[in-house]
Parts: structure tokens; sequence; C-alpha cells
């Protein structure tokens, strides 16, 4: 008897150890969370109130030192360039930034924010489900009370910032909008003899020419296409005659490019998915390998490319050029899908008047300036921005294709605000993987997700 | 009466001194397991986003859990990949470990190459075995099968028919050398003797393991049944690094229960379904552990 209890004992032990390293990280954190999340509003509420007061009093004028989370501190060109514009205006305003990494930034951020020592002042957002993720746990200050006090003209953003109102409120502002092109190697047109792709391309011009230049012989294979393992690349080429959004729940706009890309795939127009996928090929590596034709993009890509090429690193796609995206029959060219880069205020920051005049400058007119100098797209753009984006050192110097090629005239946020929009893209993320792999035909892969979105629009 | 009272204190001080060493280690516990497992089996019955405030809502999380397709497939993933990798394992790692306890050339340089796997990074290692097995016909694996085997080329972890045996075979390959110098320190504690006198009786090299090694081997094959099993449901990384893909998502082919936690919680911020999971993780391994514990002791009351 006294055998079995210990052995009863040691069990229970073990499973618990088990099980806390499942989950206890999770419940360790949730744990300190609640009490320091209490403890954490009151005390924000009672600094801000100081905070605000001290700020009124001295005319804005007393040294602040603000917090922004972002990621990547070191390999992004502009938070450094826009912090010091801000500051040299701004004397008494220092900026601390703080890096939440790339990978799992909206999943730290959502930690940090719920926890304790989320004294961050200003918040980037990375995507929109992360938006999401905040607005829901309501850790972020709705902007139009501000934005209506400072008489912000919103038309500015092109209509993006109503694709992120949430229940008519809006919780972040965009600094920068990136929007797909597309990129191609002119060295793999020239050999061909093949004419280089135009600004007005339909996607069965797009097909046609990416099949003219690719060469199957192996060992010297030349891909006419190239697609990144994300679904946007493929699944959403659909959604540009602006009829559907990703959250729709019926996807059967997707079949004709699934179609397409699958039937490339197999007559080695492009690369495997498989194999990019488990080999974990970077776009850019694929591209700098110099026997890529033409590859869909977003205009992220633009500074990387520039500056691999001018350091050297990059020397088999020196002679390159973007055009616009194809666009279905019927559909205005420079339609094109987006992805946007926004600062919020959270609720517990610290000092939230000085956060959001630090906020209105970056994703207004001088923020914009400041980010077309560094080569990346700002969200607010006119044609001062576009001209000076292309006149950046290292940008295609063709006729003017290249510069046209960065007017759109259509933009959809590749996954629009949706407050299911994180369990919706596990779904269509795992067809995108099936139909590619090859695993289930494209019909039984939009039925699925079909089925599988409707089933989570409806709960 | 005084030397009763004094006795009495004296026992309390023992007392006192034993509590104060085991205090270190038991706040910590308390603190960092204890807790937040009792804090689990609360959450389990609520919901909670991280932020707002908690709500009560019974069986709700379980009849959630037991009707999502993803945490039936992570349910089915991680006992399939159990009741293969248990087994396998521990028959590789006794036969090497046997192997390797000869006195053969190069013993310990054998014994590196299959300890090393093990010791070496999990991303580095993945990452060649990636490479090993990539779906495209030109892998050195799938190249093997076509030109020698005559078979066709295969996706490996990319095609969800196989991905389970390609993390199966990977978690074969990556700790079998640990379990190895477990065996091989249970077969040097075996008396020479007993070889010995088996030999005497006409016992051949079959006869010795069946009735010398293995029966002797038995405390050693218990604990690797243990570890193995409990590793095995807490495999995770192994699963995230081969079949993560490009956006670190698994699919409900490769799913593992770990994951599904983690995905519940920190991806969609429910944080009283993961926990609700996390408790079925519990009651699993605590049944499986409770019969193997059971099974120890039959053996030994032989």
């Amino acid at each position: 008897m006294k055998k079995r209890i210990i052995s009863s004992v040691m069990a229970a032990t073990m499973v618990a150890s088990l099980a806390a390293c499942g989950s206890s990280s999770s419940q360790s954190t949730t744990a300190a969370a609640t009490e320091a999340a209490k403890a954490e509003t009151t005390a924000a509420a009672a600094a801000e109130t100081t905070a605000a007061a001290t700020e009124a009093a001295a005319g804005g004028d007393e040294a602040v030192t603000l917090k922004w989370a972002l990621w990547d501190k070191d390999a992004t060109v502009y938070y450094q360039p826009l912090i010091d514009a801000y500051t040299k205006e701004h004397p008494n305003v220092s900026i601390e930034m703080v890096d939440l990494g790339s990978t799992d930034y909206s999943t730290v951020l959502g930690t940090q924010l719920s926890g304790s020592g989320s004294d961050f002042d200003v918040v980037t957002i990375k995507d929109v489900p992360g938006y999401m993720t905040l607005v829901n746990k309501g850790v972020l200050e709705p902007l139009d009370d501000r934005i209506a006090a400072d008489g912000i003209d919103l038309s500015q953003y092109k209509g993006i910032t109503d694709q992120v109102k949430i229940s008519d409120k809006l919780y972040e502002l965009p600094f920068r909008s990136d929007f797909w092109v597309l990129y191609y190697n002119k060295d793999v047109f020239d050999k061909a003899g093949v004419d280089y792709p135009t600004n007005d391309m339909t996607w069965e011009q797009y097909d046609e020419l990416a099949r003219k230049i690719t060469d199957t012989t192996a060992g010297s294979e030349v891909y006419g296409a190239h697609y990144h393992t994300w679904r946007s690349t493929v699944m959403l080429d659909g959604i540009l005659d602006g009829k559907a959004t990703a959250v729709d729940g019926n996807y059967d706009f997707a079949k004709p490019y699934y179609d397409m890309v699958i039937k490339q795939q197999d007559d080695g127009v492009c690369m495997d998915y498989a194999t990019l996928k488990t080999q974990g090929l970077h776009y850019s590596d694929a591209f700098a390998q110099g026997n890529i034709g033409m590859m869909n993009m977003g205009t992220w890509f633009l500074s990387t490319l520039i500056a691999k090429i001018k350091s050297g690193e990059y020397t088999d796609c020196t002679n390159w050029g973007i055009v616009k995206y194809p666009h279905a029959e019927g559909v205005e060219p420079g339609s094109t899908l987006a992805t946007i880069t926004c600062l919020a205020l959270p609720t517990s920051a610290p000092h939230k008047d000085a956060a959001w005049d630090f906020i209105k400058f970056v994703t207004g007119e001088e923020g914009a300036t400041v980010m077309a100098g560094t080569g990346n797209i700002p969200a607010m753009s006119n044609d001062k921005i576009v001209s000076s984006i292309a006149s950046m050192d290292g940008f295609p110097a063709d006729d003017t294709t290249s510069k046209d090629a960065l007017v759109t005239t259509h933009t959809y946020l590749e996954m629009p605000a949706n407050d299911k929009s994180a369990e919706i893209e596990t779904v269509l993320n795992e067809q995108h993987d099936l139909i590619m792999t090859e695993s289930e035909d494209v019909d039984t892969g939009i039925k699925n997700m079909n089925e599988g979105v409707q089933a989570i629009l409806q709960k | 009466m005084t030397a009763e009272m004094n006795a009495a204190k004296r026992k309390r001080q023992q007392a006192l001194v034993a509590y104060s060493f085991i205090a270190p280690n038991f706040i910590g516990f308390a603190i960092f397991t204890l807790g937040p497992i009792i804090l689990a089996m609360i959450m389990a019955f609520m919901e909670w986003d991280g932020n707002n405030p908690w709500k009560f809502v019974g069986f709700g999380n379980f009849q959630n859990i037991f009707t999502d397709d993803r945490f039936l497939a992570a349910l089915k993933n991680t006992a399939v990949y159990a009741v293969f990798t248990v087994p396998l394992t521990l028959i590789m790692a006794l036969a090497l470990a046997i192997l390797l306890n000869q006195k053969i050339k190069g013993r310990n340089f054998f014994r590196t190459i299959t300890f090393f796997p093990y010791v070496a990074s999990l991303v580095a290692v993945a990452a060649v075995w990636n490479m090993l097995f990539t779906p495209a016909k030109g892998g050195i694996v799938n190249q093997i099968l076509i030109n020698v085997f005559h078979m066709k080329a295969m996706k490996w972890a990319a095609a969800p028919a196989t991905v389970m045996l390609t993390i199966i075979m990977f978690s074969i390959w990556k700790n079998m050398g640990y379990y190895m110098v477990i065996y091989l320190a249970g077969l040097q504690g075996i008396n020479q003797e007993l070889y010995e006198a088996a030999s005497l009786d006409g016992a051949n090299g079959w006869k010795k393991f069946l009735y010398v090694t293995w029966p002797q081997l038995k405390p050693t094959t218990f604990f690797v049944v243990i570890m193995l099993t409990i590793n095995c449901f807490k495999v995770y990384d192994i699963v995230y690094m081969l079949a993560g893909g490009s956006n670190g998502v698994v699919n409900k082919s490769a799913i593992v229960l770990v994951y599904y936690i983690y995905e519940e919680a920190f991806r969609n911020w429910k944080l009283g379904t993961a926990s609700a999971a996390s408790m079925v993780l519990f009651v699993i391994v605590l049944v499986i552990t409770l019969i193997q514990f059971r099974g120890e002791k039959n053996y030994a009351n032989d």
C-alpha cells in the first residue's frame, strides 16, 4: 500500500512537471499578468494625469522620454532618421527604441501590453491580425477624437484607414504602406530575346511571358516566375477586382490563379513549393540567384535589393526593373495588394500627449518625406514622394516604366480587419499549403477554404 | 515535565531546520510550478484573452476543443508519434548500446558519432535533415529512392502523408544516442559472472541476451520507457522545425498537443481553451504513467 502511494505521488510529480513544461510559461505569465495589469492600470492612470498636467503647465517643454516598440531595429533604415527628424524639432523629447524581434513581434507585443512592464508610449503594429488581437484585448486607445481635434485629413491615406476601422473606430495610423509589384531580371529576358514585361499586362499575358523565358534544362534552369511560399503570392491575386476580400468566406475567386501556378509548377516554370517550404529559401536569395525572370513581391524588397546590389552581395540580378502587378481582364492596371505598418497608442502609455504628437509627425507629411528619403514607401503618398523614391540612387533607371509602376490606382489590404482574422488565416494557410504541395486538388482546397472559414464566421 | 517540553521543543527545532532545507527548492516549486498548475486548472473553466476580465464558462472549453478539428488532429498525431517513437527509439538505443559495449575497434569514435545528434543544436540538424530529405527530385534521399530502390520521389515533410514519418525518423535519430548512453551504463552494471555462468550452461548469444541481459536491464528499460513517453507527449520543437513552414504554422497533418496549446494561448489568445487542452494532456500522461508504475511494481515483486 505504502509503495503504491509513493508511486502515485511520483507519477503525479512527473506529470505535473510535464504539464508545467507545456503550459507553465503561459500560466506563470498570466498569473503575474492579472495582478500586474491591475496595478499597472492604476499606476498608469495616475502617472498619466501627472504627466499630462506637467506637460500642459510647461507648455510641452518638459523633458520626455518616449518608449517605442518596434522590430529589427538595426536592419531597418528609417527608424533613426524619423527619430532624428522629430527630435530636431522637439529637443525636449528623446525616443528610446525597444526591439521586440520580428519573428514573433505581434505575439510578444500582445504579451507585453497585457502584462507587467508595458510602459510603451508608441507601438508599431506589424499586421492586421496583430492589430485585431490588440484591439480585442482593449489595450489600444481609439484615435478618432485626437484625429478630429487635430484636423487630420484621412483621405491622404487613400482609403486604407477605412479598411482598418473597427466598429467605426480607428486605433492606428499608417506610416508605411507597401504594395505589391512585379520584379523582373532584365538579363534573363535579354538572354531569351524576349521583350520586358509592361505596366499593363493581363494574367494570361504574364503566364505566356513566364513560359517564354523558362528553360528546364537540368543544371541550368531558368524559372520564368517565382512565388514565395506565402499565401498572398497566389491566392490574393484574385481579390484585385475589388469584388471579394480574404475574409468573406467564399474563395472561388482564387481558382484561376491556383490553376495557373500549379500548372507552372508542374511544367517547371517556377520552383516547386514543397522544396521552397522545407528549405526555407528566402525570396531575396531566390531572386539573387539570377535565374528567375519575374517575381511578385512587395515594395519592401526595393530597399533591400538596392542596398545588397550596392554592397556587392548580389551580383546576378543587378539589371532589374519593376512593373505594375498583372491584372485580370477588365480591371484597371495599378490595382494591387497592400500591407500597412502603423503606429498606435497603448492605453497604458505614460506620456499619451507627447506620444500622439510623435505619431502625428511620423504618419504625416514630414514623416512621409523622411520615409521616402530612405527608399521606403510611406502610407501617405503624392507625386512628390513617388519622384523622391524613383530618384533614389540604385533605382532602375530605365525609361519611366519602373517609376510608373510605383503609382497605384486601387490598393487592397492583404487581410482586412476582422476579429476572426487569426483563425481565418490558419484555415487559409493550411489549405494553401495542401494545394501547393499538390496533396489535394485546387477544387477540394477551395471547397475546404469556403467551408472552414464559413464555420468560423458563423461561430 | 520539563524534559517532555524540552523534547517537544527540540523536535520542533529539528523540524524547522528540516523545513529550512526544503524551503529554497519548495518555494521555487510553489511559485513557478505549483501555482501555475493550480491556476491552469482554474483557467480551464474560464474564458480569458489575457487582458479582459475572466469569465466562467463551465465545461465550455472542453466542449470547444473536442469539437475542434485541430485539437483532434493534434491528439491523433501525438498518439501516433508516441506509439512509433517509443518502441523504435528503445530498440535502436538498446541495439547500439549492445553493439558499442563490445570490444570493437574505434568504439569511442562510434559512441561519439551516435551521441552527436543529441548534443547538436536542433535548429542546425533540422536544417541539414531538411536538406537531405528535400522534396525535390534532386534531393539526396530521393535520388537514392529513385536510383537504388526504383521508387518514386517522396515529398517528406512537405506532404501530409509522409510528414509524421519524417518527424518520427528524425526524432529517433536525434534521441537514440542519449538512451544508448543510459543503456550502456546499464549494461556495464551487469555482473560478468552471470554471463560466465550462462556460458557454462551452454547458452548462446541470443539466449544470454534473453535470460541475462534483458532481465538485468529491466530497471533501465523502465526508466527509458517513462522518459521517452513523457518526452513524446511533450514534443513540440521538432515538429515546429521540420513542418513549421515559412510562416511558422503547423498544419493539421503534423500538429501536436503542445503546439496546439501554444497556438491557442499565444496566437489566438484563448487562454481558457489552451488550459483545457493542457488538462487533457495532463490526464493522458497521468494515466500512462500510472499504468507504467503498476507494471514496475509487478516486476519488482518478482
